[in-house]
Formats: C-alpha cells, sequence, structure tokens
C-alpha cells in the first residue's frame, strides 16, 4: 500500500511539477488594479498585421497599436490623424498628404513619407488581403519627408474612408522588413500603446506609449484584451470587475441593465447589416420572381425585436441610418403574402417549394434564420436549416454549392465598400452570382462621382434596383452593444464599432 | 528493457495510423484554409496564391509525405494560421491542461476514495446508499453543466472566484489556483462518481476473497482489513481505469476549457479544426496520441509495482 502511494504521489508530482514549470514560456502579466484597462473580445486575433488580417476581431486590437493615414470622429467624419490634411485634385485623381512631424515608431523608426510609401507597396504586394481595396492606387510618390503624392488610376471615392481602417494602418518598415511574415507576432506601429506579450487564447497585454505624438495621451498604463468567447461569461466578469469593457454584450440581457449601478450600456448603430444571400445561379433562385417573393414575405421588425431583442435597426439597403448613401428606402415595408404567392404563381410555382438554408454556428444568427424559416412557410416555401461552421459557410458559398446562405458583414463607412463587392459582376462577394448590366454602371458610376449629392442620388437607385433584384437580402442593421464599468471614463463611440483606447482611463 | 523497446516499437504504427486517419478525415472536412485565412475579403486569386504558397495545391499524398518526413525529423511544422511552429504552440497549451487534468484526478481521487471505501465497508447501508446516490448523480450531471452552474453561483453570486481569465502558475501562483478551481471541481466531480463505482464494487471483490476472510477470522479489526489488506490490491483495475480516465480527460476538457476560457490543449484542437489549420490539428492530435500511449506504458509499469505478480512483457495466466 505504502509503495504503491509513494508511486502515485510521485507521479502526480511530477506531472504538476511539468506543468507548471512549463507555463514559463507562456508568462503574461496580468493586470491588478496598475492602471489597466481590461477589454474583452469574444475570439482570439489570430493574426496582428493589418495587412494580411481578414478577421473582425483584429480590427479592436490594431487602434491600441497602429495609427492611421485619417480616422473617423465620433459624428462618422473622417477626421486627420498621421496625415495632419490632404489635398484632392480636381479631377479626384491626385492625392496630396501632408504628415504629422516628430512622429517615431514603437521601435524608434521615424515615421516619414518613405514610411507611407513602404506601407502602401506592402498593402499592395502579392500576400496582402488589402490588394482588392487599393488596386485603383496607381503610384505613390515621396516628395519631400513629410509629403507623400498617391496617384489613382480613376477616381475613387472611397479612398479616404479606406484609409481609416487597415488600408491606412502605418506599420514600422524596419521592424516589417526585419520580421517578415513573422511581423503579425511582434507588430510594431506608431499608436498609444506598444505590443508586449500575448497567451493564445487568454490574453493580450499592451503597454503605455510613453513617446506617443498626441501630448497626454493615452491616458491608461496598460491595455490587457482577454479572449472570452461566451457573451453570459464576459458578462459575469464585467460585473465582478474583472473586465472593464465587454466588447460584445448579449443582447437579450440589455433589458436588465438600463439603470444599473454599476455598468453602462452603450449602444451604437454599426454600418454593417445581416442578410442572405440567394443563388442566382441555380434554380428556383435564378428566377427573379421568386427572389422578390421571398423578399416579401420576411417581416424584418419582427426579426429585429425577437432575434436581436431591439438591439439593431430593421433595414432593406446596405445603408444604415448615419450612412451618406441612407435614405427611405432602406425602412421596412409590412410582409405581403398575397404578392408572394401571385409572384410563385407567376414564376411557376403556386405550391411553393423546398431548399436549404445554410447558418453559421452562432446562435443569434440560427434565431434569425429560424424566423425567416417561420416567415416563408405560409407561401409553402419550406427551408430545411443546415448548420456549420465558418469556415464551411464560407467554402459553400465561394464554390457556389448552396440555396440560401446568411452571412452578414460588419460594414463600412463608405457605401461602395458595403455594396459593390457583392452586386458587380463577378465581384469578389458577389457569391450569388447576380450580374445585370445596368447595376454594374450603376455601381462604377457611383465609386467614380466625387460629388456627395450627385453620389446619393446614384445610391437611391441602386438600392430600388438591389430590392428589386433581391440576390441579397438585407434584414437589418445590427447595433455595437457594449458593457462598461461605470468606473470607465472617455470611451468614444465610433461609428465603426472598433474600441478607441487612446481616450479611455479608470476612475 | 526488452519490453520498453517492445512497447516503444508497438506504438510506432498505432501513432502512424493515428496521423493517417486524422489527416484523411481533416482534408474530408468542407471549406479550406485559405478561405478561413483569407475570410469574406478574399479574391479567389488571392485565395490561390495562398493556397500555393500553403502547398495546399499539391496532390493529397505529396501533402502527406512532405508532413510525416518533417515530423520524422522532429519537426511538426508551422501554424497554417500564423507560421507558429506547432511545437510552440502546444508546448504553450499543454501545462494548462495538464493542470486541469491532475487537478480534476486529484479532486476525483479525494472524493471517490473515501466514500468508495466507507461504501464498500457497509454494504447495502444508508451510508452505501447515499453515496451510490451521488455517484449516480454524479455521472449523469454533463460537466459542461455543472460548470456554468459553478459560474453562475460562485463567480456571479457570490464572487468568490473568477468566472474566467486563466493566469499560468508561474506568474501568479494564487491567481492560478483561484482561476483553476472550479473546472477542476467540475470536470472532478464527474470523474470522482465513475472512480468511486470503480473502488467501491472492486474492493467488494477482494473482500470476498479467502485472505481477507482469514484476517477477519483473526480478528483484525475491520478498519485495517479494508486499509492494509483489502485496499491495495483493489487499486489494480482503479490504476487501469485512471490511464483511460486521464486520457479520456485529455479529450473531454476541451468543452471545460471552452467555459472557462482557459487556452488549454483542447481549445487549442478546436480553435485550430474550425480555421482550418491542417499542420496545428495534425501535430496536435500526434502528440495526444503519443501522451495517451505513454500514460498506458505507465499505468502498466504501475502495476508491477502495485501486484508483484504481474510481470513485465510476460504472459501471464
Amino acid at each position: 500500500m505504502r509503495k504503491a502511494f509513494v508511486v502515485c504521489a510521485t507521479a502526480a508530482m511530477c506531472i504538476l511539477a511539468a506543468a507548471c514549470g512549463g507555463g514559463q514560456s507562456a508568462g503574461p502579466s496580468v493586470a491588478k488594479g496598475d492602471g489597466a484597462i481590461n477589454i474583452s473580445l469574444h475570439q482570439d486575433p489570430p493574426k496582428l498585421d493589418p495587412t494580411v488580417s481578414a478577421a473582425f476581431i483584429e480590427r479592436h486590437v490594431f487602434q491600441s497599436i497602429f495609427d492611421k493615414l485619417a480616422d473617423l470622429n465620433e459624428k462618422g467624419e473622417i477626421v486627420p490623424m498621421l496625415a495632419e490634411r490632404w489635398d484632392i485634385s480636381p479631377d479626384g485623381k491626385k492625392y496630396t498628404f501632408h504628415l504629422r512631424k516628430n512622429v517615431k515608431f514603437h521601435d524608434g523608426t521615424d515615421f516619414n513619407a518613405e514610411a507611407v510609401k513602404f506601407n502602401f507597396a506592402r498593402n499592395m504586394g502579392e500576400s496582402s488581403v488589402r490588394r482588392n481595396e487599393l488596386k485603383e492606387v496607381d503610384r505613390v510618390v515621396a516628395i519631400d519627408n513629410n509629403t507623400v503624392e498617391v496617384y489613382l488610376k480613376n477616381p475613387f471615392a472611397p479612398f479616404m474612408s479606406i484609409l481609416t481602417d487597415r488600408s491606412g494602418m502605418m506599420v514600422s518598415p524596419a521592424a516589417a522588413k526585419k520580421l517578415g511574415a513573422d511581423f503579425m507576432n511582434a507588430p510594431v506601429g506608431t499608436g498609444p500603446f506598444v505590443y508586449k506579450e500575448r497567451v493564445r487564447g487568454a490574453t493580450i497585454t499592451l503597454e503605455k506609449n510613453k513617446n506617443y505624438w498626441l501630448a497626454g495621451f493615452p491616458k491608461a498604463e496598460k491595455i490587457v484584451y482577454k479572449i472570452i468567447p461566451d457573451a453570459n461569461v464576459a458578462l459575469v466578469n464585467l460585473k465582478s470587475g474583472q473586465l472593464d469593457i465587454t466588447n460584445r454584450f448579449p443582447f437579450n440581457e440589455a433589458g436588465n441593465y438600463a439603470n444599473d449601478s454599476k455598468i453602462n450600456l452603450v449602444n451604437i448603430p454599426s454600418p454593417g447589416f445581416g442578410g442572405i444571400y440567394l443563388n442566382a445561379d441555380k434554380a428556383p433562385f435564378s428566377n427573379v420572381l421568386v427572389r422578390q417573393a421571398i423578399e416579401a414575405l420576411i417581416d424584418r421588425e419582427a426579426i429585429v425585436k425577437v432575434a436581436l431583442s431591439g438591439v439593431g435597426t430593421p433595414g432593406r439597403s446596405p445603408f444604415s441610418p448615419g450612412n451618406m448613401a441612407y435614405s427611405d428606402l432602406d425602412k421596412p415595408r409590412k410582409p405581403d403574402l398575397e404578392k408572394a404567392k401571385q409572384l410563385l404563381a407567376q414564376a411557376g410555382l403556386p405550391g411553393g417549394f423546398n431548399f436549404a438554408l445554410a447558418v453559421e454556428m452562432d446562435p443569434a444568427a440560427q434565431q434569425v434564420v429560424q424566423m425567416v424559416q417561420s416567415m416563408l412557410k405560409p407561401a409553402g416555401i419550406n427551408a430545411s436549416i443546415e448548420k456549420a461552421d465558418f469556415g464551411t459557410v464560407l467554402d459553400n458559398l465561394a464554390k457556389g454549392q448552396f440555396d440560401v446562405s446568411f452571412l452578414p458583414w460588419s460594414g463600412r463607412i463608405d457605401p461602395d465598400q458595403n455594396i459593390y463587392d457583392r452586386f458587380i459582376t463577378n465581384g469578389p462577394l458577389n457569391y450569388a452570382k447576380y450580374s445585370n448590366r445596368e447595376m454594374d454602371r450603376l455601381l462604377d458610376a457611383a465609386r467614380k462621382d466625387t460629388d456627395a449629392a450627385k453620389r446619393r442620388e446614384l445610391y437611391d437607385r441602386i438600392v430600388v434596383l438591389a430590392l428589386k433584384e433581391s440576390p441579397y437580402i438585407f434584414l437589418y442593421h445590427e447595433h455595437n452593444l457594449f458593457g462598461m464599468g461605470k468606473t470607465v471614463a472617455g470611451f468614444m463611440p465610433v461609428a465603426d464599432g472598433m474600441i478607441r483606447t487612446v481616450n479611455l482611463s479608470k476612475q | 528493457m526488452g519490453f520498453v523497446i517492445r512497447r516503444l516499437l508497438a506504438a510506432l504504427p498505432v501513432l502512424f495510423l493515428v496521423s493517417v486517419m486524422v489527416f484523411m478525415m481533416l482534408h474530408m472536412l468542407p471549406g479550406d484554409p485559405a478561405t478561413v485565412i483569407l475570410g469574406d475579403e478574399a479574391t479567389p486569386e488571392a485565395i490561390a496564391a495562398l493556397r500555393a504558397e500553403l502547398g495546399l495545391d499539391k496532390p493529397l499524398l505529396t501533402q502527406y509525405l512532405d508532413w510525416a518526413s518533417k515530423v520524422f525529423h522532429g519537426n511538426l511544422g508551422r501554424s497554417l494560421l500564423d507560421r507558429t511552429p506547432v511545437t510552440e504552440l502546444i508546448l504553450q497549451r499543454l501545462p494548462a491542461t495538464a493542470e486541469l487534468i491532475v487537478g480534476s484526478f486529484l479532486v476525483a481521487l479525494a472524493i471517490a476514495l473515501p466514500s468508495g471505501i466507507i461504501a464498500a465497508s457497509k454494504p447495502n447501508r444508508a451510508a452505501d446508499h447515499i453515496g451510490t446516490a451521488i455517484s449516480f448523480i454524479g455521472m449523469s450531471i454533463p460537466h459542461f453543466w455543472l460548470g456554468m452552474m459553478f459560474i453562475m453561483f460562485f463567480a456571479a453570486r457570490l464572487g468568490w472566484f473568477p468566472a474566467s481569465g486563466y493566469v499560468p502558475f508561474s506568474v501568479d501562483p494564487a491567481a492560478n489556483l483561484m482561476a483553476m478551481i472550479m473546472p477542476m471541481v467540475a470536470t472532478g466531480f464527474r470523474e470522482s462518481a465513475i472512480l468511486m463505482r470503480m473502488i467501491r464494487s472492486s474492493l467488494l471483490e477482494v473482500m470476498s476473497l479467502d485472505y481477507i476472510r482469514t484476517a477477519r477470522a483473526k480478528g483484525l479489526p475491520m478498519r485495517r482489513v479494508i486499509l492494509g489488506h483489502a485496499l491495495k490490491n483493489s487499486l489494480i483495475p482503479v490504476v487501469t481505469a485512471s490511464g483511460i480516465m486521464v486520457a479520456s480527460l485529455l479529450g473531454g476538457l476541451v468543452i471545460t476549457e471552452s467555459i472557462f476560457s482557459i487556452p488549454g490543449y483542447g481549445k487549442l484542437i478546436i480553435d485550430a479544426i474550425f480555421s482550418r489549420d491542417y499542420t496545428t490539428v495534425q501535430g496536435a492530435i500526434l502528440i495526444s496520441a503519443v501522451i495517451v500511449v505513454g500514460i498506458n506504458f505507465i499505468v502498466d509499469v504501475l502495476y508491477t509495482l502495485i501486484d508483484p505478480r504481474i510481470k513485465l512483457g510476460k504472459e501471464s495466466n
């Protein structure tokens, strides 16, 4: 007995010692009243390099590490950041950027015209995910240390808006050259916080940039992003003070915290939307009448009320309230069963039909499609819901192997970025394989026009056509709901839904 | 020595089969890494370029042989997602999981050993019935549900423990234990139920043997009969079961790790599967197969120490 016990105990101790000793390599520092702001993220950001970033979640962390040429303010306007000002030539093809002086990257490298040139080249390179966004850029010329000229192939109205996101983020040329593909694991920018370390799946720790160009900022000593996939678990952490901000507050809990003594809610309409692709390449969705019938059956107000617990805006267009292209066309209409039945009869399907409705493994998304499913039923249209992980949904969309598929989009500020790639013939996001010459013409015209009023008019015509054709049915504009401890000050609600950390402080 | 070498040789085909099966199953999944990595902003050209860069455009057999030959040279390759060496990812994640396994196992043992002994020493009496009832409850409650209840009650309501937020032991042992107690108890409770049933039945079986009857006939007190004579022999099946239990915990902790946001091994595999990070999944599963084979080996060695009648490598009748 004793021998057995000794053996067991020794084995257990060995494993425990190995378990604990091995932790050394991970070594994060976790905040304990040291001026750190703890922010939850619902996913682990895979790649901390704006050039190769493809995940929404990464953009939160980028706000702290990288500054951009221009930023968005709380009103949704484009304001100077690393570029103090810019001039646009009358033909809309030349942008001259006057850069902020005496700015240094975290590694001591100077931020200057050459650095901007390097970043454009990097973002336009072959392995860059930004390439498509910047394909209108013809060449970049450094005039002097603080002046850069960017020449476009065609006038391209969304250009400045694009530079307020990842394409405009400046990375240290020295670090990027030295680290190559590994830069994503040791990012260096000019931003308010310096990358310190990460424990994959758990935390990303950033420290104050003591030489930040904006005097008196940042306010916090540290930012710790904590990865907490479940919104309800994040809420518990917020209540117990382990977290200061949660990036996703559970919608269905919003009502319970409207007048809470410890927690503030911030509800910001996002520029994004949720909706479904109808495969226009495949029967019966190749028939526009069928697509119109489905469009007519959907009760968008009910979806927002039930599936989103009211935290959203019902919508029929890719432009949410606040977008320059927003118009009353976005406002939902009552569903019309009679009209849908007529359309189906005209399409030769009076009794309805069956199809598969693909959706990712996300409870909120699944609730949305379940509601869509029940709304189609009265017309005899039977949807069978097929759940799959995000990778599978995306792959099936790319291969055209779907009938109808739910795929939301986080949205951008410029209208072009919310619709062009989705509706243009052979566009990279045109999974519905929709093609319409008039649509192509309108989309191209709207992206080239630098006159705001004319652009708005063009986008109105685009929305009318998009509704009539319905290859993608817009359902709602999601809101970003942040939970915040009452001790947190300086939160800037910006329409892109990204948490800006430069201003944050804790009392 | 001969036994060790023979065991190692026997493990090789197992590991080979595991690697082939994991490789095949992964590649049968719809969705490819390039689409997932580039997300919904990717152009077809970008996807094709990345596929070529990652070697995904080569025939499957070539891909497997490329990977296998690297593994043979001790290199598990790099994550397709962020190019981190897979070995590094595994080493980062193993400590948390190992700690969780050891902790859950100790919790299970701490509950199961006394309650199993009590139940067996007084079979069909009140203590036994209560113990049996609790163990059935323990076996029936899914540990993820128990974990969520713990979070709701002990973290949200009472605020005794953090709801999540893992800290490595080497950084802050106290914070680490605070974060790990709830997941350890949640998984340990379930395992304890199974272990307790096993200890009880095995102890009862041993108690019916002749040598115990002799001991009792000599007038030894019940306490000494059980602890001094019966327990050791009844532990043999328990040791086997423990080996299997640790192996199953290695897979089963996926859910616990997700609920408590612990960056462990299970979560690494799940995240890698969702992002179609083939090399990471292959490497991680290969290593866990090595661990399971290793644990079985340790269990075999423990056998001989507990029961001298069992000799390694020799057929016993």
